[in-house]
């Protein structure tokens, strides 16, 4: 094996930024489409990709200028480190708040479904425990780990011909976009549900010339698009729009009602099999939470780190206790976490511009 | 990479060892397998639960539960108290509700199973011709255990197109769909045996009329594509002749709507179907290896559907009551606004001008000439 200067593959990183970006808002997002947009909401899911894909060309921006270098490298070269130091306790806090809420929210699903009594954060602990030592073993191996969960999970895809036989394109109706709310808060929340591919930035010192890591992130970004779509087409042909609009979780229901020739009530099955997606969105976060801490405490080595996270966000995620809660946390931090996949780059295409022309005056 | 298997390993063992809280024991639990809605004249509730146990000590195949209560939910409370076992809904397969229940409405009983993540959304929705209870507690000899019995023979006759396949997920889709309504099969018992009573049409969440068991297929013929079924057709009115039956089985059928609106605000809607089938019985003059006979029964089967068809449209446009669904494919001709601004089931859909274009092709006639 080669030690000397491993990097991540173009595999690896389409399938991880991919796994990373299916979060536990996949279940609910028929109804956020139905909601917001109304008829055909799943259309919007194109708008959404498109506006991504154009954040990633400002990543792609920033590693170009960058030559690929860590955009911590990129900031302190600029500025001084104690200036970054409020930017980086704030990533930091939101990074790990994210991946935590995820797996509360996912945890509050399954104990509705499945275990009513159970205590929720005996199952968080479980996963957390998961979590963290996935995180400790650095972004290589999490990034293998994907993949061999990515082949666990996207396989679920093809039960979507299952519900063939219901499926009506006039239920869909010819209208776009009647009968939703506020539109503008609809393109937020679906954006929520492409949120992970901001981390790539994270991503540039692991990769190398043949990772290809622009296009990588590009083409996992793409294939979220093909799955979100594919379910949410299905979703909007298969239910009625307003019985949409009045669905928790659009997906859950779909996978109930599978029916096999022997076996039936699937869903828990095929929800438990979303762990592994969940898995791995939230110890990616954790991890960028760490790699930024690195910055803040660079003698400590990244594994304590990461237990000090791991356990500040588990004595956090004790305040929201209801499935509403949680999902107003989780809203509120994902529309933060789109201002930093906005403004992440942009400000260190500003500082990278500004390093370039004093280089220059000098 | 080596950490990986270790890692999966993890993960399994997390989720079984998630199981040891929340145990369920098989012996200790009642499997809800119907359970049946009754109102009384006092406007609550009369519920019966259907438990098949598998005990070979217990005398008897199924437990039966029954009670009053306000609502659904309390009445399962009310009933745990009445049993040892743990009552329980995740098999649950059939909701059985009596035709008083159904004329008042149903809909806040199905938001009840709809909203149990425990319950699943094939669970199949029915109307009983009279009273739910008493047929779901009554023990039918020569049959199997009664909710098993009813599942059964539901399912049978929605592969025959008798009666439409109508589980919670239908029910509430078609409920909350503004260009049909919902349509649940009803079933009445007759003594011996419970028998197909025709398909229940409701206008919202309430019964309002019912197709008769003969009509059935007509009524699959309407109502989309399907690929299996049998008709029998009496031809001696069309014909104006003595005796003149056809059995056409293997049915095949396609549906097409087109929908028309005219300048004067005059809707004209057609519905072309397209029904392939093999005949197995034919009384009458026709000789069926002759070309051009063989046409002419086709026509004549034809108009025979035809003509049922009117009758049935027109009742339904009578009660007002969009089972067919005109309404989506009307709604797809239309600007939101217009749509929007129109009371469809009340004002327009009565005065649809229905048109039929149907077309039966005789596949084969059996191996005798």
């Amino acid at each position: 094996m080669r030690t000397m200067k491993e990097a991540l593959s173009y595999a690896h990183v389409v399938i991880l930024i991919y796994m990373v970006q299916t979060g536990v808002t996949v279940f609910s997002l028929p109804q956020i489409e139905a909601q917001y947009f109304g008829t055909n909401g799943w259309l919007s899911v194109l708008f959404v990709f498109a506006a991504v894909s154009v954040n990633i060309f400002f990543m792609a921006l920033v590693y170009r200028i960058g030559n690929g270098k860590s955009i911590f490298d990129l900031m302190e070269q600029v500025l001084p480190k104690w200036t970054l130091i409020p930017l980086y306790g704030f990533l930091i806090g939101v990074w790990s708040m994210i991946g935590l809420m995820i797996v509360k929210e996912y945890v509050l699903i399954f104990q509705m479904m499945a275990f009513p009594t159970t205590d929720p954060m005996l199952l968080k602990l479980v996963v957390d425990l998961l979590i963290l030592y996935l995180v400790t073993k650095g972004i290589y191996n999490i990034g293998k780990a994907a993949s061999v969960f990515f082949w666990l999970n996207v396989w679920m895809l093809f039960l979507l011909f299952f519900f063939f036989g219901d499926f009506d394109w006039s239920r869909m109706t010819t209208f776009v976009f009647q009968g939703g709310e506020d539109r503008k808060e609809g393109f937020i929340a679906i954006a929520s549900a492409f949120l992970g591919y901001e981390l790539c930035m994270l991503l540039f010192p692991y990769a190398d010339r043949k990772t290809k890591i622009i296009r990588a992130t590009l083409m996992g970004n793409g294939l979220l698009t093909f799955s979100y779509l594919t379910l949410s087409i299905v979703a909007f042909g298969f239910f009625s729009v307003q019985q949409l609009k009045e669905m928790m979780f659009p997906l859950l229901d779909l996978m109930a009602y599978i029916v096999l020739p022997f076996v039936e009530r699937l869903e828990n099955f095929f929800y438990g099999l979303f762990l592994f997606s969940i898995i791995v969105t939230s110890t990616v976060y954790l991890w960028a939470a760490t790699e930024t801490s690195k910055r803040l405490f660079p003698r400590i080595a990244s594994k304590y780190l990461s237990f000090v996270l791991v356990a500040f966000q588990y004595a956090v995620s004790f305040l929201p206790d209801t499935l509403d809660e949680v999902k107003n946390w989780l809203e509120l931090f994902g529309q933060i976490e789109i201002g930093i996949a906005i403004g992440l780059p942009l400000f260190v295409l500003i500082l990278l511009i500004v390093h370039k022309a004093t280089r220059r005056g000098n | 990479m080596r950490n990986v298997p270790r890692i999966l390993i993890l993960t399994l063992v997390a989720t079984l060892l998630a199981g040891c809280g929340d145990k369920r024991i098989l012996e200790d639990l009642g499997f809800t397998q119907t359970t049946s809605y009754d109102l009384l004249p006092t406007g609550e509730l009369d519920i019966t639960l259907s438990i098949p146990l598998a005990d070979p000590e217990a005398k008897s195949k199924r437990m039966i539960l029954r009670t009053t209560s306000v609502s659904s939910k309390e009445s399962r409370i009310k009933m745990a108290m009445q049993t040892h076992l743990n009552l329980v809904s995740g098999q649950l397969r059939n909701s059985i509700f009596g035709l008083t229940l159904s004329k008042e409405g149903i809909w806040n009983h199905i938001d009840t199973l709809i909203r149990d993540p425990s319950i699943s959304p094939q669970v199949k929705v029915t109307v009983i011709n009279g009273n739910a209870g008493e047929l779901l507690r009554k023990d039918y000899k020569q049959q199997p255990r009664t909710g098993k019995y009813i599942d059964k023979m539901l399912q049978k006759e929605a592969e025959g197109q008798n009666v439409p396949k109508v589980t919670l997920y239908h029910f509430a889709r078609d409920y909350y769909d503004d260009g049909i309504d919902p349509i649940a099969p009803v079933l009445k018992d007759i003594g011996d045996h419970i028998a197909i009573d025709g398909i229940g049409l409701f206008r919202d969440d309430r019964y309002m009329t019912k197709i008769e068991p003969k009509d059935a297929l007509i009524f699959a013929f309407l109502r989309g594509r399907f690929k299996q079924g049998e008709l029998s057709v009496d031809l001696s009115r069309e014909t104006h002749s003595d005796k003149q039956m056809a059995m056409l089985s293997g049915l095949m059928s396609t549906r097409k709507v087109k929908v028309n609106l005219g300048r004067n605000g005059q809707t004209t809607v057609t519905f072309a179907i397209r029904i392939t089938g093999s005949i197995l019985e034919y009384i009458g003059p026709y000789n069926l290896s002759d070309h051009s006979d063989k046409k002419k029964l086709e026509n004549q089967i034809a108009s025979h559907i035809i003509d049922k068809s009117e009758v049935m449209v027109r009742m339904m446009q009578k009660h007002k009551v969009d089972s067919l669904g005109i309404g989506t494919h009307v709604r797809n001709r239309m600007s939101y606004k217009a749509w929007k601004s129109m009371n469809w089931n009340d004002d327009v859909y009565p005065k649809v001008r229905v048109l039929f274009d149907v077309s039966v092709k005789i596949k084969d006639y059996g191996k005798f000439r």
